[in-house]
């Protein structure tokens, strides 16, 4: 029998030539105006312009996706990046300190913003 | 100088004055830890709410303790007591199993079964090689002999697999064919494969064994300087009717086997019916030996039973209408229901101890961040003698328990709307798989986690703890901030916890004039839910304070209620799918899902029932015409204006996180009234898909007016009532401005009404219009 063996998921070739055409229309939808909004508002109702570009980088597979570690409550947070490999912690992405939760998700945002276009 | 850590639990999550709780801790970087017994009154730490607060008191057993190092055996497998050692064959041997493989290539040597020990190389096995090669083997110390397969074991798919020894030649075959039928295995019939593998070796010697060495399946014996015995090689899968015999069954033996035949008895020296044991009422942890010697194995870890088996049909959905087709045995690598570790220190409960929520504290080190532990419990009084009694839901503590969500569920940020907010306790979690897993949360292997228990520590059932995928308390350290209101407004009130309600039914609630829920009652068994509607059509004053309740079927057994069992189906919004055919409780046999699929909607009960979750913001509750009803002008007597909980600990709201709504067509009582309602939630907010069968565009919070929350009031029969409050945020907008807020007078009035002897304020009223109910 011609059997079956193992092979490359098709669908993750459909996924990537979906996501190759989804970041050329996100990158038209950054300007300074949505990352005004961001910074003014990062958490609730967004523009759709806004909600696209946070909807694709929500979504982004696990490893390597941007967490908030807390350095102490309420008061200074950091950036880390998730492994996305059962067991492995998250791996800190840099030093800086930021002030509040707003602050830390404007960062994030940022970097993501900052991936996309290059 | 090593970290300092400290974990704990207690064998007991709810115990009276006079009783004795059992303490367990292990600790890493000291051996010696200052314990006190302290009182928890709130334990949010959110800078508009009053803050982390305890009261210590006095106990017997404060002071410093001896700690140590602990060790924890995760993965559930089958272990045979075997005392006249009659399955450490010498000779000829078979070994067989149907098997059902979650994940071949695993990494590690995976252990079907046999009498092996991994660390003195001393037995004869069955296993699966790293590579996802069934592999057969026998040792004798200094070498060991092996028979590979040739085509790798499939994920997910049905095998009759089988090994033998003769003795007398030294000839050692594999057997491994596909057992695949049209419902049992991701693959059907189309699908080219080649399942087959029949290999024969010589072996140059026999095997020797170890008197010590236990019988085990989907995990073998091993040893660790330190630890001592534990078992390694854990298997991730499923295992149907395994045998063992003291001969070389033939081919055409083995094709007999493969096809549904009984084995022969030629031989036997064990063959274990998976299949033996279902009643009406579900099935132990006991795996029947129908062979000679009777010898059962005990399951570890709880291995998952009510699963489909290989001749799994497709026609019957649960095993009490065909036991013979649910001999799937599920086990996984990183299972845990109990640590079972050394006791550290037991506490007699004073008997002049008021009930409430108590905690052991420990501090080791420095004392801060892991250094510090709290080990909760729940104190009924010895009697109750309390107006109101707040319901510990300690069910959805269970479900909730050690949830993996910000690091292992791809969705939870496209759900939440945030970034996760990780602290030291969720990475320390997330790296030691001895904490285990909760419902929410899926075994390495991708199967859902059915079970969860809290004999083993739960990190976020502790004060202080924010749950870092939603960065809000959640649960146990929302629920606090009830306590904290009770006592601040100096509340005459008890605490019992969902599983005294399970184990005693009504008799734990009729006590009490007034009960108070928890802020997210999610998760309730058919006795729990029982006793709920018993104690309100009997006159019973009840206040569900929460949301997204009575939600999901679960199960305690009678003698555990420290596990819980919870299968994810149906048309709730779920952390994962429990198989076709496995959607019945092993525990007690009936149906799991949501109550509503069921034919018991929350709102039957309480007037209102889940429609919509969100995260990162919340809203306010406006004033409905109902509540300038001047029978019911009680209930918001004192408030001024239309607005209510613009303001709270999660998200600025007391209308939010997860929110509930009064339906007539899923059994809201018909006099029923919704004293306000909230609106203008964000498209974070989606409508569930109990309502909203079919998904569309236009059905999240700025879309649909039906995203948002109902807080409402009915009647019951013999002068009972309900008020529900529709909200997961409600209890946390009750602290902030001291607690002297709308949110905190509305429940107030409420709760003095109902504690209050005699009717309610607005029974004349209702006494003079009696076609109220029906006219509606
Ligand atoms: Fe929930």
């Amino acid at each position: 029998m011609n059997a079956v063996i193992d092979t490359q998921d098709r669908a993750e070739v459909r996924r990537l030539r979906y996501e190759t055409k989804q970041r050329a229309f996100l990158k038209t939808l950054v300007s300074p105006h949505v990352i005004e909004e961001h910074r003014r508002s990062p958490i609730g109702q967004h523009s759709e312009p806004l909600e696209r570009l946070l909807a694709y980088f929500r979504r982004r597979p696990l490893a390597g996706r941007y967490a908030i570690m807390v350095v102490k409550p309420f008061e200074a947070y950091r950036l880390v990046q998730l492994s996305g490999e059962r067991g492995v912690p998250p791996a800190p992405s840099d030093e800086t300190i930021y002030r509040s939760q707003a602050e830390a998700e404007h960062a994030i945002f940022l970097r993501n913003v900052q991936t996309l276009l290059t | 100088m090593a970290q300092v850590k400290l974990f704990g639990y207690a064998d007991k999550i709810s115990v009276k004055p006079g009783e004795v709780i059992q303490f367990y801790v292990n600790a890493d970087g000291t051996d010696a830890a200052d314990a006190q017994l302290v009182r928890l009154i709130h334990g949010d730490n959110h800078p508009d709410g009053p803050g982390f607060v305890e009261q210590e008191v006095p106990s017997a057993i404060d002071g410093i303790w001896r700690v140590e190092k602990q060790y924890t055996q995760i993965g559930s497998f089958l272990e045979v007591p075997d005392p006249q050692r009659r399955l450490a064959l010498g000779g000829s041997l078979t070994l067989f199993a149907f098997i059902h493989p979650l994940w071949p290539q695993v990494g590690h040597r995976q252990f079907l079964l046999g009498r092996w020990d991994n660390d003195k190389n001393v037995g004869f096995g069955l296993g699966i090689k790293p590579n996802g090669l069934l592999e057969f083997w026998v040792g004798r110390g200094d070498e060991v002999d092996y028979v590979e397969a040739e085509v790798p074991l499939r994920a997910n798919m049905w095998y009759f697999v089988a090994a033998s020894l003769d003795a007398a030649t030294g000839r050692a075959t594999l057997y491994q064919e596909g057992v695949v039928n049209r419902y049992n295995s991701v693959l059907g019939k189309v699908t080219p494969l080649d399942l087959r593998s029949h290999v024969a070796e010589s072996f140059r010697f026999r095997q020797k064994h170890l008197d010590d060495t236990p019988f085990l399946m989907a995990g073998s014996r091993d040893w660790h300087d330190r630890r001592g015995d534990f078992v390694s090689q854990l298997y991730c899968g499923k295992i149907d009717r395994p045998g063992l015999f003291d001969r070389v069954l033939s081919r055409a033996e083995l094709d007999a086997i493969r096809s549904g035949g009984v084995p022969p008895s030629d031989g036997m020296v064990a063959y274990w019916d998976t299949t033996d044991g279902y009643t009406d009422q579900g099935i132990g942890d006991v795996v029947t030996d129908i062979g000679p010697h009777k010898l059962h194995a005990n399951g570890y870890n709880r291995p998952v039973r009510a699963q489909t088996g290989w001749n799994w049909s497709g026609r019957n959905d649960c095993f009490r209408l065909a036991p013979e087709e649910y001999g799937g045995v599920e086990f996984h690598a990183d299972a845990l229901i109990d640590c079972k570790w050394k006791p550290t220190k037991a506490l007699l409960l004073a008997d002049d101890l008021r009930s409430g929520a108590y905690a052991i504290r420990l501090r080791g080190g420095g004392g801060t961040g892991l250094g510090e532990e709290y080990i909760p419990f729940f104190v009924r009084p010895k009697q109750p003698t309390g107006r109101i009694a707040f319901l510990i839901p300690t069910a959805s503590y269970l479900a909730y328990a050690n949830e993996h969500l910000s690091f292992d569920a791809p969705i939870v940020q496209g759900m939440s709307g945030m970034t996760p907010i990780l602290t030291d306790i969720d990475i320390e979690m997330y790296k030691n798989p001895e904490f285990g897993h909760g419902c929410y949360d899926s075994w390495a292997d991708g199967q859902g986690v059915c079970y969860s228990s809290y004999h083993r520590p739960v990190i976020n059932m502790r004060p202080k703890y924010r749950i870092s995928s939603m960065d809000i308390t959640w649960q146990y350290p929302a629920d606090l901030s009830v306590i904290a209101w009770l006592e601040h407004m100096q509340y005459d009130y008890d605490v019992l916890t969902d599983e005294d309600l399970d184990r005693e039914g009504v008799s734990a609630l009729s006590p009490y004039p007034c009960v108070l829920s928890g802020t997210h009652p999610e998760y309730y068994s058919e006795r729990m839910m029982d006793a709920t509607e018993d104690y309100i059509e009997g006159g019973g004053r009840y206040i569900y304070l929460g949301a997204n309740g009575y939600y999901w079927h679960v199960a305690f057994r009678d003698d555990e209620p420290w596990g819980l069992e919870c299968r994810k189906l149906g048309d709730g919004w779920k952390a994962w799918e429990a198989r076709p055919g496995e959607h019945y409780i092993g525990t007690t046999g009936q149906k799991g899902g949501p109550w509503k699929c069921l034919g018991r909607p929350p709102q039957k009960i309480m007037g209102v029932g889940f429609v919509s979750e969100g995260f990162g913001t919340s809203a306010p509750f406006e004033r409905m015409p109902d509540s300038y009803e001047p029978s019911l002008a009680w209930i918001t007597d004192g408030i001024e204006g239309d607005v209510i909980g613009d303001f709270g600990l999660s998200y600025g709201g007391a209308a939010g996180v997860e929110i509930d709504k009064y339906d007539l067509s899923l059994g809201t009582p018909p006099n029923t009234k919704v004293i306000a309602s909230s609106g203008g939630h964000t498209d974070n907010y989606l409508t569930h898909g109990q309502l909203q069968l079919h998904q569309h565009p236009g059905t999240s919070g700025s879309w649909d007016h039906r995203v948002g929350a109902d807080i409402t009031y009915f009647p019951a029969p013999n002068d009972g009532a309900v008020l529900s409050c529709s909200s997961i945020a409600f209890g946390q907008a009750l602290p902030v401005n001291g607690f002297d807020n709308n949110v905190s007078r509305l429940l107030a009035n409420v709760i003095n009404a109902f504690i209050k002897p005699g009717p309610l304020p607005d029974s004349s009223e209702r006494a003079a219009e009696p076609e109220d109910v029906l006219v509606t």
